[in-house]
């Protein structure tokens, strides 16, 4: 058969949204999608979006036209406009830096020393944060139907880090572990309320972010404060969930599997044969491009190859390990969309992926 | 040679003997604790243990018992933050356990500082610590500053967000000229070459050491934006700190 007898059909089979879904549940896809789970944004995006940092953190237009630069301009298969840390922290009180172009937001005040003095306030959803957030959810979703959105909460573990401070979280875990499970079972709707609220504005799947990750606390500790809570969101989060957890977490992706997440974004440290194998089919898996050396140092063939590493180890999808520097070139995530491409060309038992791109003279081989 | 069994406290001893691996750390371990009195061995046990009450308790009585306050430093709260550090560093214990174990230790200080202080005995140098400006990660920063109060050193810390100019101002209004920095972001990694450069625009440049740490960077990358040292963790921290001190003594 030649490229004459069968000229390329042009049009994927699936939608960027399908594939994204399908592959977040284990399921078939034409191609492996290649996504934005945490944010891809760079200062180069702020360019071509004339929507920059710290502004599109609270204007709904902005930040949609920022996200949309993950598809149109990287050819990824999710956008994903909650890029900072804030949503939940800030429309709870705590104080935000929102950081400049080229630096990220991050909390600058904690709140809470009592898990009794929380509670969620009545305007919570209706704050800065939420305002843009969910509007630029809402403007994705008209504007991207076949394009997967990503929502991002950050779990009342996380929350709590910002709410009383890390140390502070941290240190309680031993010396008053009730009040940590108290903290845990207050601050839970909040992330509850964000999930919700994120999915009914027009986001396909939430990306639950809690960092109990090696570098941070054992494997146990995981089991004994979150595991039970990871369970029962699943029952009321009502839509496909993603754990994000950083770090090294190889000696509790067996707990996130029990805890009943549907997939598991990961970081570089962790080996994704290994995480495949323990992962088996009861969770997929997302991830795991190096954030320092590979796609802020490195080049397109750096990227490249080492996307072609995480999909070969059988993962569902490729994503940057995490939220990729700001000074991270496009040229380089460009590597995503195509790894993607090609490993899925060389998977298909007829040898070839449809694509809507015109085949290239000579690249075809 | 020195034994295990010459180490009254059981704890230290089953501590060592369980998470100890290194030959020289096991030695080094055996030899100080069998050495160190049952009653400094003890407040290293609570130290290790992450009990500020006791720690507390023990250390006021050992200076009401007229043990000198240099000696309960070494080797009651020195000596058992070192086997913390070591499990740290090892993955036995994790953050919580090295900030229970660091509180522990702060309340053995509180009786011991303002002794020494009184009694003019010079710490064995003064650091300054900072996260480089743009990044809030500090619990590691923070683990290090721990550290390297446990291991006898004067710190300065100027917390996160830390400007060139700040580090400036703290060496102005200080004796210290030991300056760590550390960042965890790759985006504010720069700002340790900028701040660099800024003690040199200054004049200041030689007069003070650098070290730099935090997970993204590595030695190469401390090279290249000038700086005196690298460390991997907050051993190597204490280890690196305690060697360019001697540079900057005075
Ligand atoms: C906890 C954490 C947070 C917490 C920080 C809380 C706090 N008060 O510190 C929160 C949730 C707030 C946070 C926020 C963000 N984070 Co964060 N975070 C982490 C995490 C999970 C752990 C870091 C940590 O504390 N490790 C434990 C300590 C003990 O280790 P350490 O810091 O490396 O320190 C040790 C050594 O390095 C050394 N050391 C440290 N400093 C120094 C200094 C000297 C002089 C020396 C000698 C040694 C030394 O000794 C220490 C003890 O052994 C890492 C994941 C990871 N893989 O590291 C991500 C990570 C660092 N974060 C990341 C990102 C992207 C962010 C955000 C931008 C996320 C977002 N989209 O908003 C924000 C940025 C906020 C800001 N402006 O700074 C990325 C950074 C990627 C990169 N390299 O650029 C990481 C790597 C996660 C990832 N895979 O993407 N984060």
């Amino acid at each position: 058969m030649t490229e004459e007898q069968y000229p390329r059909l042009s049009g994927e089979w699936m939608t960027p949204r399908r594939r994204f879904l399908s592959a977040l549940y284990g399921g078939r896809v034409d191609k492996v999608p290649a996504m934005t789970l945490s944010s891809v944004i760079t200062l180069e995006a702020m360019e071509i979006a004339d929507a920059a940092f710290p502004e599109a953190h609270l204007d709904a237009e902005k930040m949609a036209r920022l996200a949309a630069t993950a598809h149109e301009n990287l050819g990824l298969d999710t956008v994903m406009p909650v890029f900072h840390s804030q949503l939940e922290a800030d429309a709870l009180d705590a104080s935000t830096w929102w950081g400049t172009k080229d630096n990220w937001p991050a909390v600058d005040d904690h709140v809470l020393t009592d898990p009794d003095d929380f509670k969620v306030p009545s305007d919570y959803l209706e704050r800065r944060s939420f305002r843009a957030a969910l509007g630029a959810i809402r403007l994705l979703r008209k504007r991207y139907p076949d394009v997967g959105i990503v929502g991002k909460v950050y779990g009342a573990w996380s929350v709590g880090f910002h709410m009383v401070g890390i140390e502070n979280f941290l240190m309680d875990t031993i010396l008053d572990p009730d009040k940590i499970r108290r903290y845990l079972e207050v601050l839970l709707p909040a992330s509850m309320m964000s999930a919700h609220a994120q999915l009914e504005a027009g986001a396909d799947a939430i990306m639950w972010c809690d960092h109990a990750n090696r570098e941070l606390v054992s494997p146990d500790m995981y089991r004994d404060f979150l595991l039970e809570m990871h369970q029962q969101i699943q029952a009321e989060v009502g839509g496909p969930s993603i754990l994000h957890c950083c770090g090294e977490t190889t000696d509790r992706i067996d707990y996130f599997a029990e805890a009943g997440w549907d997939c598991f974004h990961f970081e570089s440290q962790v080996d994704p044969v290994k995480a495949k194998e323990i992962a088996g089919d009861r969770m997929s898996l997302f991830g795991n491009i190096n954030n320092p050396t590979v796609l802020f140092s490195g080049t397109y063939e750096d990227c490249y190859e080492a996307c072609m590493t995480v999909l070969n180890a059988g993962v569902q999808g490729v994503a940057p390990e995490g939220s990729v520097p700001l000074g991270t070139k496009m040229e380089v995530l460009a590597a995503l969309a195509d790894s993607a491409r090609d490993y899925s060309n060389a998977h298909r038992p007829d040898g070839r992926f449809v694509t809507h791109d015109p085949p290239v003279a000579g690249s075809d081989s | 040679m020195v034994q295990l069994s010459g180490i009254a406290n059981d704890t230290i001893r089953a501590e060592i003997e369980e998470f100890l691996e290194r030959p020289e750390e096991i030695e080094r371990n055996v030899e100080l604790f069998s050495r160190a009195s049952p009653e400094m061995q003890d407040i290293a046990a609570a130290l290790i243990e992450g009990d500020n009450v006791t720690v507390d308790r023990l250390t006021s009585k050992a200076l009401a018992d007229g043990v000198h306050a240099l000696e309960i430093m070494d080797d009651g709260l020195i000596a058992g933050m070192g086997i913390v550090g070591i499990k740290f560093r090892e993955g036995y214990v994790f953050v919580p356990e090295v900030l229970v174990s660091a509180r522990a230790m702060k309340a053995g200080m509180a009786h011991i500082e303002p002794i020494l202080a009184a009694s003019g005995v010079e710490p064995i140098g003064t650091v300054i610590m900072g996260t480089v400006q743009g990044d809030l990660h500090d619990i590691g920063k923070n683990l290090c500053i721990m550290m390297l109060r446990g291991g006898g050193f004067t710190v300065i810390d100027l917390g996160v967000n830390t400007s060139p100019d700040e580090f400036l101002a703290a060496v102005k209004d200080s004796e210290a000229r030991l300056i760590g920095m550390s960042a965890l972001l790759t985006t504010t990694m720069p700002n340790m070459a900028r701040t660099v450069e800024a003690f040199k625009d200054a004049g200041l440049r030689e007069q003070v050491r650098f070290m730099v740490g935090g997970a993204p960077v590595t030695p190469e990358f401390g090279e290249e934006v000038g700086a005196d040292g690298y460390g991997k963790d907050a051993l190597a921290c204490v280890a690196l700190a305690k060697q360019l001190a001697l540079d900057v003594r005075r």
